[in-house]
């Protein structure tokens, strides 16, 4: 046992129905050390943290040591009890509270205290400022501060606990260069006084300015610990991509001599996206991928007019089109599937007829205006057997479907309607790799239908087996374009991390 | 007069001034509205709802609503009444049979919101149905009259004399008592327990609260039977004040409350809103209402006034967070 270790696991895995998300995960994080913990999404950071927190159990035979000490059950309660303190990305704060109260009140919580103290509670959030080195207005409501200054609350509390392991998920996302560069200096004082921190990022450069070790992960597993000084940004990517590809590659086409469908020309939203234009050819499969919080759900939907840019302009095969409305979308051909299949785009207590008919309502309607039962069941029973779904009765509740399932169900919602454009975000996120890849073929077939489609996808070798083309967007921004032939795995991910800064290795 | 920087940018201030106004206009319109009597007037006619909506204050804090309210005092007051008749002319007897009854109620309603996990409107409409419906069935509408004497000259009884009626020098009603009672006692208990700032808690943000360690539930359920309470002590002192009972007083008071809470400055998105704010609010309701009698304005015109004031107050609210929430940055653009 290395004394100087706060926290060691081992062994750690968390398998969730159908899917493996960690397996056999091994980290030591030493006392005061910043250590960064990263890989691709999807790679098993977040899950990892919230074993950390206490919020998951791992499977058995998990170990995890905090100080010296196997800990068997670790719940929220045990962890903060022991000292690591998670900070979200949304920090868990009041709006609507001061901000002394923000940083302090938790203790009081913690201790169960009835009636409380005001002036205990200034000048312990007082204290814990100092400690930062920061100064804030104890008595400004949470909700007037910049987002940057939000996060020192956040730190303030976070120290109110006692705090030996700070473990901070994305903590730089939303700041500004200079914010970013305080936000480092006080991480820097943390570690001198002993506190550990583990610090999850996206921003290789930051991550290398600042890290004293880092753990990579890939794909839910292990792949080691190194020393700052070993890595280089080249080491690193190579590291985190190189996912063995386990699907069926289709043969890519070029589809620009089909004519243009789709053209985004401009297309501007503050604290969204910036400057993005690109085409989509008929019956192509366009890939867009990139980091969370790259920006590309934010275009699709402003695509799809719910969430509507500040500027630019839209084409639909040639004609100029505005969509401010999910309406105004579907009218003009444009259909959506997000990401979040069960809460966006499935009535899970209404049965999978009513969800497949919802989007064709008013073209199954009689005379009379109400709905042709006869005409629905055969549009139904159509799209159940195009898209094979299981099991094929048309009363069932889209609630009692499987993921894969339901995700058809979706798919044939908008189908029925005829689109000349499909937009799918992460359409295969939580399914497991059969569905995943019959969701592929699917999507295959409709593209050599005809139908043009933009995938928003952060599976890179999803994106290689399918897509015909390749944007790469990071901050905002398209950063990359690549032909789906012949992109590699590193060219991509080098991209979309550091952007137009490195020349791309061919 | 100097006005310190957070004070100014209070919801209350904002409000204050617009009660200004308000007494500043009636008053040029109406000079009869700026006399001691008035004022008392109108001290005497609102105290019953400035007692309700700061029970009230809470359970908006939270995002939370009660409709029941106006179908809870009038049982109150059916009961106390009861109690008097039937029961024992012992006057703290009455009032603490009228709180616990009232805590009773509100306690049902906490339950069903916050373990059953009813929806607040859902829950109290339910109850409000059912309190009205059994308060109909008992009294079948008849009122209750001849109180015992001694509870009558309570109700009358007045604190210090500012001025004389007939041969009678008129003081402070002594119902105003309650009032700071309950207003002290949820100032104290919003400001300075944990329970009080969990309540705001809730209002700002429910998953942090959670998040956090706050029992949301038992928060819930606590808050529902103190509005319980404060809405019994409130019919009990309408009754001292009416000195008998009317079954049907209450029809729609509900949403005077709610109203005035409102007006007070608290967001009925949850989390904004404190008891002077409220007790402002009531005053301004207060004084619109009687300003508009005292011009021979048509009663229905209070009703649309304090409607349309609502809507905006509220649809303030609403688009305020609407706009933060579609300005939220989600991506960090580099600036090229």
């Amino acid at each position: 046992m290395n004394p100087n270790a706060f926290l060691q696991i081992h062994h750690v895995s968390k398998t969730f129905p159908g899917v493996k998300a960690l397996q056999d995960i091994d980290l030591e994080v030493q006392r005061g050390e910043i250590h960064a913990l990263i890989g691709e999404n999807g790679a098993g950071k977040s899950t990892l943290i919230k074993i950390l927190s206490g919020v998951y159990q791992p499977d058995p035979g998990a170990e995890i040591v905090i100080e010296g000490k196997k800990c068997n059950q670790l719940t929220p309660l045990v962890a903060l009890k022991k000292g690591i303190v998670v900070i979200y990305q949304d920090f868990s704060l009041f709006p609507n509270e001061s901000v002394a109260e923000n940083i302090a009140i938790t203790t009081d919580i913690e201790k169960g205290t009835k009636f409380l103290s005001w002036k205990k509670i200034r000048s312990s959030a007082k204290s814990a400022l100092e400690r930062l080195g920061v100064e804030l207005d104890l008595d400004a409501p949470l909700g007037s501060l910049s987002v940057a200054k939000q996060q020192l609350v956040a730190i303030a509390r976070a120290l109110t606990f006692d705090a030996k392991l700070l473990i901070m998920d994305e903590p730089t996302s939303a700041l500004s260069k200079s914010e970013v560069e305080q936000l480092f200096a006080i991480m820097r004082n943390l570690r001198d006084s002993g506190i550990s921190i583990l610090f999850v990022s996206h921003k290789l450069d930051e991550l290398m300015a600042i890290s004293d070790r880092f753990t990579v992960l890939r794909d839910g597993k292990y792949l080691g610990t190194f020393n700052g000084d070993e890595l280089d940004n080249d080491i690193l990517i190579s590291l985190m991509v190189g996912r063995k590809i386990e699907y069926t590659i289709y043969p890519k086409r070029d589809c620009r001599g089909a004519g243009k469908v789709l053209e985004l020309k401009d297309f501007n939203k503050s604290g969204n996206f910036k400057d993005v234009s690109f085409h989509l050819y008929k019956g192509e499969i366009l890939g867009i991928t990139g980091l969370v919080g790259a920006g590309r759900t934010e275009v699709l939907k402003a695509i799809y007019g719910i969430n509507p840019q500040d500027s630019g302009q839209l084409y639909l095969e040639g004609n100029k089109i505005t969509v401010r409305s999910a309406e105004d979308a579907v009218r003009h051909g444009i259909a959506y599937m997000p990401e979040n299949r069960l809460s966006e785009g499935l009535v899970l207590r209404k049965t999978m007829a009513e969800n497949i008919s919802v989007t064709v309502v008013d073209k199954l309607a009689t005379r009379s205006g109400l709905v042709d039962r006869n005409r629905q069941s055969e549009l139904v029973t159509k799209w159940i057997q195009e898209l094979n779904i299981k099991p094929p009765y048309p009363d069932m509740l889209a609630s009692k479907l499987s993921g894969g399932n339901q995700q058809r169900v979706v798919l044939a919602k908008w189908l029925a309607s005829n689109p000349k454009v499909l937009l799918v975000d992460e359409p295969t996120n939580g399914i497991d790799v059969g569905a995943k890849t019959e969701i592929h073929k699917l999507l295959r077939d409709l593209a050599e239908s005809g139908i043009s489609i933009i995938l928003v996808s952060s599976e890179l070798p999803e994106i290689l087996a399918i897509a015909d083309r390749i944007l790469v967007m990071r901050r905002g921004r398209i950063v990359g374009e690549f032909n789906g032939e012949n992109a590699t795995q590193e060219e991509i991910m080098n991209k979309a991390i550091l952007g137009g800064k490195q020349p791309v290795k061919a | 007069m100097k006005v310190p920087q957070r004070l100014k940018q209070s919801r209350e201030f904002g409000i204050f001034l617009i009660l200004l106004a308000v007494c500043i206009i009636v008053t040029v319109a109406a000079p009869s509205f700026f006399s001691i009597e008035n004022l008392f007037d109108i001290l005497k006619g609102n105290v019953v709802l400035a007692i309700m909506a700061i029970g009230m204050l809470p359970v908006i804090l939270t995002g939370g609503i009660d409709v029941s309210v106006g179908s809870m005092v009038a049982a109150i007051t059916i009961i106390v009444g009861n109690f008097l008749m039937k029961g024992s002319d012992n006057i703290l007897l009455a009032f603490v049979v009228g709180c616990l009854s009232g805590a009773f109620l509100g306690l049902i309603n906490g339950l069903l919101i916050a373990k059953l996990k009813i929806p607040p409107i859902v829950a109290t409409l339910g109850m409000m149905s059912i309190i009205s419906g059994i308060s109909l069935y008992y009294t079948n509408g008849n009122w209750i009259t001849g109180l015992p004497k001694n509870f009558i000259d309570f109700g009358r009884t007045t604190l210090g004399s500012f001025y004389q009626q007939g041969d009678e020098m008129i003081g402070l009603p002594v119902q105003l008592v309650f009032l700071v009672f309950v207003a002290v006692l949820s100032w104290f208990i919003l400001r300075h327990t944990l329970v009080g700032r969990g309540i705001y808690a809730i209002g700002g943000n429910r998953v942090s609260a959670e998040r956090v360690g706050y029992s949301v539930d038992n928060i819930t359920v606590f808050l529902y039977a103190y509005e319980g309470f404060v809405v019994g002590l409130a019919g009990a002192v309408h009754t001292s004040i009416m000195r008998q009972v009317d079954p049907n007083a209450f029809n729609g008071f509900e949403m005077q409350v709610i109203s005035a809470v409102v007006l007070g400055g608290a967001s009925t998105l949850g989390g904004y809103g404190s008891v002077i704010g409220t007790l402002i609010g009531v005053a301004l309701f207060a004084v619109i209402n009687n300003g508009l009698i005292l011009m021979h304005i048509p009663t229905f015109w209070q009703k649309i006034v304090v409607g349309i004031v609502l809507i905006a107050s509220i649809s303030f609210d609403v688009t305020q967070k609407k706009y933060w929430e579609s300005h939220n940055t989600k991506v960090d653009i580099e600036e090229a």
